[in-house]
């Protein structure tokens, strides 16, 4: 029922369509009698009667008739193609919007496959719903009706008999209707598995040819394929158990007429007359009945997946924008106040505070998973603190309006993501608008000009999905220079020169420095030449910042920072640089 | 390779043809019999339906007038036993369906999904993966109807004609003749109908893989487009993509709804023939109730020509996907074993670079005359600007690609002339770019050599001192990560990637970027640990940071495809070239700060 209220609420935009598909519809069953009474009065007048005169008018109104009808139909039907389309189409529109909205929390949880399925699949079976199954319901459900309102009005005791098996029948409907649905929503699950093995195979193509694991993968994705065919089976038996009896007992109605109709006749209650009419009538109701059952199908099958896309729509995202408009305080102030974090078990960042003003950069060092991204994460407000503050500009982050904050913010991600577009679409991906000289001029910047016009199409070469086509560098510096194309206030590079060659990373630090004045930077690292040159470098450890302090500060200090630093230059060769 | 894009349509390299029919009918030959028994069941059922009507009569003409009570009875328990004789045969008739409907499915799907494993990368990358996902998931569901109900009805369909067809000419061959005058124009409009609904069911099929290739990549990218606030223009296109996703549906169906009226008119302009030259013939060779019986049988007879021209619809706008499904199907893996390739024997692993000349397009030069040899156990570093064909030098050892020209050896045997198989199953790679699957972390080290035990697997991970941070997860190994590894740090996912990658216990190791997000640290304790794991194989180790580089056997210094340098460390440094050059830049960028 909630679901179907759901549907109703996008369907209820639609309302003259589905009247007026609807009235037409009953307008065409209606000339859906016309045709065999036209035919018998061939038979019995022109045939029978000799009255040839009457041929040509009759004919001419079959055809007439026929004509129009096969043209109202196709009206309706593409009118209910067409509010059908609309219905998915906002439906999937919004189902967009939400998964735009949905913070990085839902995306952990989530599998790509799941979110593709109802996307796809599931918003499949809501069109098949609204397309044809509303329609069917209606138009059989109003042929049943006239049916027993034109038979009380013939002969209420005999229309009474035959709708007495009413509750058999209904009980039966329900015990499909309240059996089928659980194995459609198995089916709908099983999908979603099925998709996610699928796509987790095709993303990872390159690992699984590296190790040469295919007959693994087609064992992995043969157990979810089978157990796709076992639930769909699974249905079927629900199917195969209730419908015949349901089909089987429509016809039940024919043989309660035949024989109370017939009684009554033999008693005298019933003309043989009336009787004839019952029986030209009764495929009215035999239909309608016989339909139900796959009617019931077809109505489980979308609650199932309408569930699966309702709750998707209604899951709600944990980052709540904040309302802090007009916001005229200097964007590049970042604070953090003894800010605490867990992602949901044991805590990630601990009591980390530090202030960090525009024109400055942060260096940020420290061991594999000592919570360095998490840091920047919190910053762009992916996440929220668990406690402490964030203050951006003063005020803080959960006041910003998000958008506002993060559009103030260029961020390289550590996991770098490319789309399959044109470099050039790639590096305009935060400013669409952006000209092509403001493109070659952050490419230049990033140090990926000069290699990008090497390329035989130069900016408009399509990097493949996740960026396939260029190397780790290529990635990196393409991805720096679309985050430097928005020209932001806040820059944050996580690990963004790993794969590139030093002497790379030396004229980008160059650029970067010239490019500084009012940007606070965060420059997150394990090369000390990466971070060596920034106003404070944090080192942090097991989500704490265990020390801090400039470049030589730090040396003096002769704790981690001294250590990574002898580890990377101590073995220096003095004599080297002195030939030199 | 040009590459694909989600808003432009893929070309089709072989339209359809009836070729692919026969293709799909091979699919069903395992059922024959199953289709025979369910068909014969069918019949049955019509048999049994078709008594009611005449039970019915007989009781209005016959028992009621007579008042023959226990008659009337009798013909209502016939009647009930002919609807549960129906009643079964619907039983089996689903079951028989369903059945053979999903093991077609099933098959089909795994056929693709077997194929797409042979697949290169060159086919993963040269499209969205959203357009390969939806062949394998959506097209091939969307033959499931087409398949269970539409083939065994077109068979009994075909069957009622046959039997009408033959009733009527029984009655009369000229009239027969006369109501056999729509089928060329039926024909005609069909044939017109045709070539408009192909188009428009093979655009609508475009559209559909677009829309999906658009959700597949926004999904995965989300948190690049929340990063840099791209939301309102991603809603944007993805109302272009689904707008004309939309739009390609309305267009197909207004053409495919066109089939019904044509046949209703064409049946009743026929029917209206057939009444006046019947009744311009009554006396003169039929008979009033002939002609009655006659006209009885031509109505009947469009309902399953109806529905056959209605499973003609669906054949057509399945071939928009059928097409597709055996285009992939079809589709030569650009690698692949050559004929009667024998297995790589266990190797020592040694490899050898001849003259090998390299571009992943005809027309580039990405790697150009390479020439190297590494000894078994050797360790061979590669060093040099991004882009320079690092990475491309060591996936040429996997054979993920083939080379122009020159020769790659191990052992001194062609890596050509084995399979491919044997040969990457002797290798362990940690790519680039680190994937996780789905699952825990024990089984994403285990990927790496699946009959590995746990002892086995915690062996590998406190080699790469993983194991540490992992026993500081929720579940320890048994921590469910997401796909791509969501759960972890980037430096923790390259862990578990070269932790995979030494569990599969290989003569070869290749590691590319191993430790570009891991911190000095951790990186120098786990070469202490490596250097006992890596003693007796062949390393190919890339990386920028120098502390990881100098102990190896042999530096490679690359720059645009080429070797420019070669030689151990200390023979570098004397040389005074490029490495010598690298190398003290990395110390004077001390000085210039
Ligand atoms: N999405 C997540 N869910 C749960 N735990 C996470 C998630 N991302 C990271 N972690 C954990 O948080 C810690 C810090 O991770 P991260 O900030 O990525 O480290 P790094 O300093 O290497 O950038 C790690 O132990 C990691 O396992
Ligand atoms: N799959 C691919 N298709 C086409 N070109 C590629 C592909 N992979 C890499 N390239 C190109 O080949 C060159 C060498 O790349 P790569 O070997 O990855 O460099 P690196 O030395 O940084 O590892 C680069 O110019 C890159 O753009
Ligand atoms: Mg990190
Ligand atoms: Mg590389």
């Amino acid at each position: 029922m909630q679901s179907l209220r759901w549907a109703w609420s996008y369907i209820r935009n639609h309302k003259f369509r589905l009247y007026s598909g609807l009235l037409l519809a009953l307008a065409v069953s209606a000339l859906n009698m016309v045709n065999p009474y036209l035919a018998g009065k061939i038979v019995d007048d022109v045939m029978f009667a000799g009255n040839t005169g009457l041929l040509w008018p009759l004919l001419a109104t079959m055809i007439g008739i026929t004509v129009v009808r096969t043209c109202v139909r196709y009206g309706y039907q593409i009118m209910f193609e067409k509010m059908s389309q609309s219905v998915i189409f906002t439906m999937r529109e919004n189902l967009y919007n939400r998964l735009l909205q949905l913070d990085f929390s839902f995306y952990n949880r989530t599998k790509t496959g799941d979110i593709m399925a109802r996307m796809t699949g599931d918003m499949e079976a809501i069109r098949h719903f609204t397309a044809w199954t509303i329609y069917m319901i209606f138009e059989n459900a109003t042929i049943l009706i006239f049916a027993i309102i034109f038979m009380f009005t013939i002969h209420p005791p005999l229309t009474v008999a035959i709708i007495a098996i009413a509750p058999i029948i209904g009980f039966f409907a329900y015990r499909l209707s309240r059996d089928v649905k659980p194995t459609f929503t198995e089916i709908r699950n099983q999908f979603a598995r099925l998709n996610s093995v699928v796509q987790e195979n095709i993303s990872g193509n390159r690992v699984v040819k590296a190790f040469a694991k295919e007959s693994y993968e087609i064992e992995k994705f043969s157990i979810e394929n089978e157990a796709f065919k076992d639930r769909n089976l699974q249905s079927a038996k629900v199917w195969e158990k209730n419908l015949p009896v349901l089909d089987s007992l429509a016809g039940v109605l024919t043989v309660v007429m035949i024989l109370v109709g017939g009684t009554m006749v033999i008693s005298g209650s019933l003309t043989i007359g009336e009787l004839v009419v019952f029986n030209s009538l009764i495929w009215a109701l035999n239909n309608p009945m016989r339909m139900a059952g796959w009617l019931i199908n077809d109505v489980q099958r979308f609650i199932a997946s309408a569930e699966k896309v309702e709750d998707l729509l209604e899951t709600k995202s944990q980052i709540t924008n904040g309302d802090e408009q007009n916001i005229q305080a200097t964007v590049g102030t970042v604070e953090f106040n003894n800010v605490y974090f867990s992602y949901g078990d044991g805590m990630v960042l601990e009591d980390l505070s530090f202030v960090a003003q525009p024109g400055q950069t942060v260096g940020i060092i420290g061991p594999t998973g000592s919570g360095k991204s998490t840091l920047v994460n919190l910053l762009s407000r992916f996440y929220d603190c668990t406690c402490g503050d964030i203050k951006v500009g003063g005020i803080n982050v959960k006041e910003w309006d998000i958008h506002k904050l993060r559009s103030s913010m260029g961020m390289v991600m550590q996991d770098i993501f490319l789309f399959s577009d044109t470099i050039e679409g790639n590096i305009a991906y935060g400013n669409p608008t952006a000209t092509l000289e403001e493109v070659y001029e952050a490419a230049r910047k990033a140090e990926a000009h000069d290699f990008i016009t090497s390329m035989p199409e130069g900016y408009d070469t399509i990097v493949g999905e996740r960026g396939v086509g260029l190397s780790g560098g290529q990635k990196q510096r393409i991805a720096l220079a679309r985050a430097l194309l928005k020209d932001p206030n806040i820059l944050i590079l996580d690990d963004t020169t790993s794969s590139v060659d030093m002497e790379t990373e030396e004229r980008i630090q160059h650029t970067l420095h010239s490019i500084q004045e009012n940007k606070t930077c965060f420059i997150i690292a394990h090369r000390i030449s990466s971070v060596k040159d920034a106003d404070v470098i944090l080192v942090m450890d097991d989500g704490r910042i265990i020390e801090r302090g400039t470049h030589e500060e730090l040396l003096l200090k002769r704790g981690y920072y001294y250590n990574v630093f002898q580890n990377q230059y101590g073995n220096f060769d003095i004599h080297l640089m002195a030939r030199k | 390779m040009a590459r694909n894009k989600f808003n432009v349509d893929e070309e089709l390299e072989t339209p359809f043809n009836f070729v692919h029919l026969k293709r799909l009918l091979t699919y069903l030959k395992p059922y024959k019999t199953k289709i025979m028994v369910t068909v014969l069941i069918m019949l049955a059922a019509s048999g049994a339906n078709l008594i009611g009507p005449y039970l019915i009569k007989q009781a209005i003409d016959e028992e009621i007038p007579s008042k023959d009570v226990q008659g009337l009875v009798i013909l209502g328990v016939i009647y009930l036993g002919a609807l549960t004789i129906t009643g079964i045969c619907m039983k089996y008739r689903i079951r028989m369906m369903s059945q053979i409907g999903h093991s077609v499915i099933k098959n089909i799907r795994k056929d693709l999904f077997t194929h797409l494993q042979k697949l290169s990368f060159s086919f993963f990358d040269s499209r969205p993966h959203g357009k390969i996902l939806v062949r394998v998931v959506n097209y091939v569901n969307s033959l499931s109807d087409l398949l269970s109900n539409g083939l065994i009805n077109l068979i009994t369909d075909l069957f009622s004609l046959f039997v009408i067809i033959g009733f009527m000419l029984a009655i009369d061959v000229k009239l027969t003749m006369y109501a056999m005058a729509g089928f060329p124009v039926l024909a005609g409009i069909i044939f017109i109908i045709k070539n408009a609904q192909r188009k428009a069911w093979q655009n609508l099929s475009n559209k559909q893989s677009n829309m999906n290739a658009y959700i597949h990549e926004s999904i995965n990218g989300i948190k690049v487009t929340q990063a840099f606030v791209r939301e309102e223009e991603n809603k944007k296109i993805f109302y272009g993509v689904s707008n004309g996703y939309r739009g390609a549906w309305l267009r197909a169906v207004k053409i495919q709804f066109l089939l019904w009226p044509s046949i209703e008119n064409i049946s009743v302009l026929t029917v209206s023939l057939v009444y006046v030259i019947g009744i311009s013939m009554i006396g003169d060779g039929i008979t009033v109730g002939a002609l009655v019986a006659f006209i009885g049988y031509i109505w009947m007879f469009w309902t399953p020509l109806a529905n056959i021209g209605n499973f003609y619809n669906a054949i057509i706008n399945a071939s928009a996907y059928l097409e597709r499904i055996f285009e992939m199907m079809d589709e030569k893996p650009t690698i692949s074993s050559v004929p009667g390739a024998n297995e790589l024997p266990l190797i020592k692993g040694k490899v050898e670079f001849e003259n090998v000349v390299f571009g992943y397009e005809e027309s580039e030069r990405n790697l150009d005359s390479i020439n190297f040899k590494a000894n078994p156990g050797e360790s061979i570093a590669i060093v040099g600007p991004t882009g320079s064909g690092k990475t491309t030098i060591v996936s040429l050892i996997s054979r993920f690609y083939d080379i122009n020209s020159g020769a790659i050896k191990i052992d001194d045997i062609d890596i050509k002339s084995v399979t491919i198989s044997s040969l990457r199953k002797q290798m362990g790679v940690m790519l680039q770019d680190p994937f996780i699957f789905s699952g825990t972390i024990m089984d994403n080290i285990r990927y790496g050599r699946l009959d590995a035990t746990d002892e086995e697997v915690i062996e590998a991970a406190k080699a790469v001192q993983a194991h540490q941070f992992i026993m500081g997860l929720r579940d320890g190994y048994r921590t469910e990560v997401n796909e791509r590894g969501s759960v972890l740090s980037n430096g923790q996912r390259q862990l578990i990637s070269f932790a995979r990658a030494l569990l599969a216990d290989p003569k070869i190791l290749i590691l590319d970027e191993a430790t570009s997000s891991i911190d000095t640290e951790t990186e120098l304790a786990l070469q202490k640990g490596l250097e006992a794991l890596l003693s007796g194989r062949t390393s190919f180790i890339i990386a920028h940071r120098l502390s990881t580089i100098q102990n190896a056997s042999k530096i490679l210094f690359i720059e645009k495809g080429k070797i420019i340098e070669e030689g151990t460390h200390e023979e570098l440094i004397q040389q005074r070239g490029y490495y010598w050059k690298l190398y003290t830049s990395h110390y004077s960028s001390l000085d210039a700060g």
